[in-house]
């Protein structure tokens, strides 16, 4: 064989190692051995670009994984891109009217503004011209915007005025609303509602409902003013009048278990032995009187509604409750307990689960009887009270679990007596438009006279009846405005 | 192992990527070839190289929250996941042949040595410290699989001249790795390393 040059040679060797899977062959020259070995090792050399492919592709899951962690520190943001008729002067309505700065205006070559951007106090606003060729159409060509801008500022009334000056017509005046901000609306002259807000107050969205609530109840006891004229101010159709021991002491428990608010109190003269009191808990009015050998106590059972069942529970037995039937959840639809007071009441307290519980229309504090058979007494308040019965639930074998009876605006729940809940009579004050005819109706249907009707000094006429099931009642119309209750 | 540069350094890196997985590419650029090493002698061609190196690095990344530093090297961490993945490879490959049972793999009983991975993972590194002209030849000559002539045509060099690159660079790569080995070998500085021809 020739002799040939080292790097012939060395080729010719690489040749046999990157063929063969097998070793350097063989060379004499010592230094030729050498590198052989290296070029063996160098057999399985990665590919450049498959190092660089790789690394690109884990790059990208890395990227990934990275910026979906984080996503969430990722604000999205959402602006109103408004179509004026007039952006120009849109513009500077803005300015004049809530303080707004231009921070972008692009003009297109026919004048009109094809984008701009200002800012309101750190609030970004986007307009620009309509363009009905495009569909993008300002609020006078749509007669009208169906979208409210709503603006947070630290002076809702400051800004209000402002804007008023500048052009803004009223829709709404600024006043404190229910949900915690003070806020009005104003229409500017480009066809865009804003409705310009300052919080003030933070509730939960629960405090807020039970707002809506009380609203919607008092628009509609104020919607029918005149038809109500006999039921004194204040109270509703049925009132639960509590006649049992320690009123006093009871009065003290309401206030510090159930946030009861004392509106009326006369004692005994020369003691505090209470007469008469009226107590409201949430939206409902409680009266009281201490019982006497006239009037033996009348306990009553009460269904409570509250927000937090739980908390109110334990308050009432630190506040003194017997504890009688532990906080749970309820099939029926409700979580709730049960305590007796210390003056012998019943409360239920109880959170209804919204939409389908047992105790819906249920007020704060709605009187809860347990008949012996509860379809007689239903019978009884129908014939007496014109009841009407408007939920019941009965099993096959006649027992009823539940029941509802609205009188006038009142409802009243009841459920045959069972375990531990037995009967107990208690005493409901009742207004309703004619008090003698009424009265006159609970005899025919069966209850006992205990006072007749006559007018009383505070302004009620009113009788007590006994039904035939113990419970007592005072049936009232009110009359006229004591100028002094008492 | 000893020759390899671990602690602290690594740790950090790890923690690092952990904590953000886009540093993950330090812990590849430090790994690459030695995983690359470890499953090229235990696999039959270069395409299944690449899928499992590619595999082990994925899994890696997936991974790398639950490891947990126990001061071992995180190459040996890779390893595990590079020997587990040739391993389900080859049953894979005994499932698809109609073998009831999957045999090991042939080479799986003859355990690879991690000090020769080592090396041959170091001099993978070194040859991208070559001149550009040397390292092409050795790319194209070794990875991209090509002949001398081809090599030749492609940067328009003669065959000699192409020969001639490739003596150069395998001479060059074997003084540096022995230097290196040395350095390695002997806690002290090493003597002036040998010249290089050429």
């Amino acid at each position: 064989m020739a002799k040939q040059n080292p790097s012939e040679q060395l080729d010719l060797i690489v040749d046999v190692i990157r063929g063969g899977r097998g070793t350097a062959p063989r060379s004499g020259d010592k230094k030729l051995a050498a590198l052989a070995e290296v070029a063996s090792n160098l057999r399985d050399l990665p590919r450049a670009d498959f190092r660089a492919r790789l690394r690109s592709g884990l790059e990208r899951r890395t990227t990934m994984a990275t910026s979906a962690k984080a996503a969430p520190e990722v604000r999205a943001t959402a602006t109103p891109y408004l179509s004026v008729r007039g952006a120009a002067e849109a513009i500077e309505f803005y300015k004049r009217a809530f303080g707004a700065t231009e921070v972008t205006r692009l003009v297109q070559p026919d004048g009109r503004i094809g984008h701009a951007e200002i800012n309101i106090d750190g609030a970004k606003i986007m307009l620009a011209d309509e363009f009905p060729e495009i569909g993008f159409s300002s609020p006078e060509s749509l007669g009208g915007s169906p979208v409210h801008i709503h603006l947070d500022v630290s002076d809702v009334d400051a800004l209000a005025r402002r804007a008023v000056a500048a052009g803004a017509t009223v829709v709404r005046p600024v006043e404190d609303q229910f949900y915690g901000d003070r806020s009005g609306q104003f229409r500017d002259p480009f066809g865009y509602t804003w409705a310009i807000s300052t919080h003030k107050e933070t509730l939960t969205t629960e405090e807020m409902q039970h707002r809506i609530d009380e609203m919607s109840r008092k628009q509609s006891d104020a919607a029918a003013p005149e038809s109500r004229k006999y039921i004194r101010e204040g109270f509703r159709s049925i009132t639960p009048y509590l006649v049992i021991p320690k009123a006093a002491e009871l009065i003290d428990f309401m206030k510090t278990a159930f946030g009861a608010e004392e509106h009326f109190r006369i004692a005994r003269p020369g003691g505090d032995v209470i007469m008469h009191a009226e107590v409201k808990i949430g939206d409902s009015m409680i009266e009281l009187a201490e019982a006497n050998s006239q009037f033996p106590p009348t306990p009553a059972a009460m269904v409570l509604h509250v927000s937090d069942v739980d908390t109110v529970y334990s308050r009432a037995v630190e506040a003194g409750a017997t504890p009688f039937q532990p906080v749970a959840d309820h099939d029926y639809g409700s979580r709730g307990g049960t305590v007796k007071d210390i003056s012998g009441n019943s409360w239920h307290i109880s959170k209804p689960a919204s939409g389908n519980s047992i105790f819906e229309g249920f007020r704060s504090v709605t009187p809860y009887l347990n008949p012996l058979r509860a379809p007689v007494m239903i019978e009884f308040l129908q014939k007496a009270f014109g009841a009407e019965e408007v939920y019941r639930a009965q099993s096959p074998d006649g027992v009823v679990h539940h029941a509802q009876v609205r009188i006038g605006d009142s409802l009243i729940g009841m459920g045959d007596a069972h375990g531990p809940y037995l009967p107990m009579p208690c005493t409901l004050h009742l207004y309703v438009p004619d008090a003698n005819a009424t009265y006159e109706r609970a005899l025919r249907a069966g209850a006992t006279s205990i006072q007749p009707v006559a007018d009383q000094p505070y302004g009620d006429r009113s009788g007590g009846v006994t039904d035939p099931f113990g419970n007592r009642w005072f049936i009232a119309t009110h009359i006229q405005n004591a100028p002094a209750a008492g | 192992m000893k020759a390899l540069k671990k602690g602290p350094d690594e740790r950090l890196l790890i923690e690092a990527a952990q904590k953000a997985p886009a540093r993950f590419a330090e812990l590849y650029d430090g790994n690459f070839e030695r995983v690359y090493a470890y499953v090229a002698r235990r696999v039959q061609n270069r395409s299944d190289a690449e899928d499992l190196t590619a595999e082990v690095f994925h899994q890696a990344l997936a991974k790398i929250a639950q490891f947990e530093w126990r001061g071992v090297p995180f190459s040996a961490w890779l390893y595990r996941i590079a020997a587990n993945a040739i391993a389900a490879r080859w049953q894979r490959a005994a499932r698809e042949r109609g073998s009831p049972v999957a045999d090991d793999p042939p080479d799986s009983r003859a355990r690879v040595n991690p000090e020769e991975v080592e090396r041959t993972a170091q001099l993978f590194r070194l040859v991208k410290t070559l001149p550009d002209d040397q390292r092409r030849v050795i790319e194209m000559r070794f990875a991209e699989e090509k002949s001398t002539h081809e090599i030749a045509r492609e940067l328009h060099r003669t065959d000699g001249s192409i020969k001639q690159l490739q003596f150069r660079a395998l001479t060059n790569l074997r003084a540096q790795f022995r230097t290196k080995a040395k350095k390695k070998a002997s806690a002290k500085p090493s003597r002036k390393s040998g010249g290089r021809n050429g």
